[in-house]
């Protein structure tokens, strides 16, 4: 069947199904770490997805995921019993750490509501579940931005790994450790790190001793920051590239801009550097609506819900009609152009951006377009 | 001078990790009870000092130093003590110790999650108690701040220490430490000493939560690995015992910051906690042993 005419079949299916289901208005939970060590990021996915469901038509509730996989659960069997016994769930918006989306994947499947997601551990989309969309580029694409920036525009060869001991860090420690082997520049050190961990001097002290002419992080916002103000105040002034915590605003108001001379990071899109026009508009309605500035996560969210959205302007009613919209469509968002690839990853493309160290606010500096090649 | 620099970072670490712990046992002298909100209290003292520092830049020339903020940080950490002694221990006092774990985790998710609504979830930081940079000291080259923590910790140590062996005081906290049940027939009054304790145990946790909230930043969810933290410091040191719970928390020092030098973060924690096992085994009473007394 053809792309047009797919699309067709899927519209008709969406307008018999929305005049089916008219007359109790469509529900989209929205279950994120609001408190705990991923509370920042998860405050972020709650916004973005919060100011793309404001006048939608769509009844949402957030409940908060916490840092334990059986308070996600708890969460989603509560989203899935309220309303008519959850039958006017269409999707779900799933906390973004990856330990309870593992949690969550199995119970998607039992309920069939799709999840949509910013969360970036690899292994979400490979377990075969049809009910999981990621909006924010997987490790899979980001890792390789981050590994060939590091490699083919600093010049890298001896690159130094600190990781998050999470399923996060160590999910992104592995695509990184591939990248760089295929670059030829296999790290010569990689250090995992708890979360709690604070003091940073030992292992930086074991980066400077290896001879490492790059730093690449891949740690969660606290612990980004921590490293890099420790290895400025120790002289360590080898270049650093960090994960997408970096690219937050919250983590680079921890830091002086002259710290971050030297630093740039990976992410899906950093909104505050953007200068297109409704890139601005959302930035503005963004600082309007929560009196902070929005980071990629909360942008990934938002464009995550707007393709939801999208579907249910179409008549869409039902979970089934969404997973069906969002497994074959293809969405123009704000941060990028999102399709699946046939395993629930919508996001195929990664920006690089750096700090000048004048200000805390990062340009772009390098562009990773379409970089799964699945657009 | 890497090792240099690692040493004066773990005597740093562990001075600050020295008042959390010390904190936990003068609560646990004065009640005998486990207060499981000691973590939250520091983080509450980090929080204290970033809201203080927005009131304070508007009227101090310049930026403000972080030591400028102690007085304040102690005083409002010692109300917090106040508060959880008065909703999270006494009404139930007379119940079995459990009730005051439940009560103090309670109020220390309260605190938290208080924390993350009123300042969000981003890490913050305080200033640095007498300013940023590096001095030579020795022929290292050292870190201001960490001078400073350990100048900081040792006066407060000092202080405490004077309180108890020298006043009239200290010396009724040390008599319902050692027997409540005496002191109160000899006329001391336990519920103040109560209070007492828990006044100044939250706020050397408070003070903890100030000297760590520059270098290592402060998130409302600290808590739980700070409270980790006291309980093993006290295990090791001596259930009870100020001095061993200071022995303790520079030991977690040595091993956070000097072992994981050699091995690996992961290996230093693992090898930290096979230590606390083998203490248990040897010594169980922990290293400076423990007053004869029932414990929570």
């Amino acid at each position: 069947m053809s792309a047009i005419a797919r699309t067709l079949a899927i519209l008709a299916v969406l307008t018999a199904s929305g005049l089916a289901v008219a007359d109790e208005p469509p529900r989209l939970p929205v279950l994120v770490p609001i408190t705990g060590f991923l509370s920042l990021e998860g405050t972020s996915q709650r916004n973005g997805a919060e100011l793309a469901l404001r006048d939608s038509g769509v009844a949402f509730d957030v409940d908060d995921t916490a840092t334990a996989p059986e308070t996600a659960v708890n969460a989603f069997e509560r989203a899935m019993a309220s309303g008519r016994d959850g039958e006017n769930v269409i999707a779900v918006v799933a906390p973004m750490l990856g330990t309870q989306m593992l949690a969550l994947v199995p119970l998607a499947d039992e309920f069939e509501v799709p999840l949509i997601t910013v969360s970036g551990t690899a292994r979400i989309t490979e377990l075969g579940s049809p009910n999981v969309f990621r909006f924010f580029p997987g490790d899979v694409v980001v890792k390789a931005a981050h590994a060939r920036y590091a490699v083919e525009e600093l010049g890298a060869k001896q690159p130094a790994v600190i990781f998050q001991t999470t399923a996060y860090g160590q999910s992104g420690h592995a695509e990184l450790d591939r990248n760089l082997e295929q670059l030829g520049a296999p790290a010569v050190l990689a250090e995992g790190l708890d979360v709690t961990v604070k003091d940073m001097l030992p292992v930086l002290s074991k980066v400077r001793d290896s001879g490492a002419d790059a730093l690449l992080l891949h740690l969660h916002a606290g612990p980004t920051a921590l490293v890099i103000r420790q290895a400025r105040a120790m002289g360590l002034d080898i270049p650093i590239v960090a994960g997408s915590a970096m690219h937050q605003p919250e983590t680079a108001a921890l830091l002086e801009p002259g710290e971050l001379a030297g630093v740039c990071a990976e992410s899906g899109a950093s909104p505050i550097s953007e200068s297109a026009p409704e890139m601005r508009a959302f930035v503005e309605a963004y600082r309007d609506a929560f009196d902070r500035e929005p980071d990629a996560f909360a942008l990934a969210q938002y464009d995550g819900v707007r393709m939801v959205l999208t579907a249910v302007d179409l008549g869409a009613r039902t979970a089934a009609n969404i997973r069906d919209w969002l497994s074959s469509q293809r969405h123009e968002g704000l941060a990028m152009t999102y399709a699946s690839d046939g395993k629930g990853n919508m996001a195929h493309s990664a920006v690089i951006l750096c700090y000048d160290g004048d200000s805390q606010v990062p340009a772009i500096v390098k562009r990773y377009d379409n970089i799964t090649g699945v657009l | 001078m890497l090792s240099a620099q690692l040493a004066l970072n773990a005597v740093a670490l562990g001075a600050a990790y020295a008042l959390v712990a010390i904190g936990f046992v003068l609560v646990l002298n004065a009640t005998t009870a486990v207060n499981f909100a000691h973590g939250e209290s520091v983080v509450a003292g980090g929080f204290a000092a970033v809201a203080l520092t927005g009131l304070v830049a508007g009227i101090w020339p310049g930026a403000v130093p972080g030591i400028v903020l102690l007085p304040g940080v102690l005083l409002l950490t010692a109300l917090l003590g106040l508060a959880i002694a008065g909703l999270a221990y006494l009404p139930i006092r007379d119940r079995p110790p459990v009730s005051v774990f439940v009560t103090t985790i309670a109020f220390g998710i309260i605190v938290a999650n208080g924390l993350n609504a009123g300042f969000g979830a981003a890490p913050r930081t305080a200033p640095a108690l007498l300013g940023g940079g590096t001095v030579e000291l020795l022929g290292i080259t050292a870190s201001r701040q960490s001078l400073a923590i350990i100048a900081t910790a040792a006066i407060l140590i000092g202080a405490l220490a004077f309180l108890l062996q020298r006043t009239q005081l200290g010396r009724r906290f040390r008599a319902c430490a050692q027997d409540p049940e005496m002191a109160r027939a000899l006329g001391i009054r336990l519920t103040r000493i109560t209070l007492l304790g828990f006044a100044l145990g939250t706020a050397f946790a408070g003070a903890a939560g100030l000297l760590l909230a520059h270098q290592f930043f402060v998130t409302p969810s600290d808590g739980a690995s700070l409270i980790l933290k006291a309980y093993i410091a006290v295990v090791i040191g001596g259930w009870g015992s100020l001095r061993g719970a200071a022995l303790g928390a520079f030991l977690i020092a040595v091993f956070e910051v000097a072992v994981a030098s050699v091995s690996s973060q992961p290996m230093a924690e693992g090898l930290l906690y096979a230590a606390v096992l083998l203490v248990l085994l040897v010594r169980p009473e922990g290293i400076f042993g423990e007053p004869q007394r029932l414990r929570a």
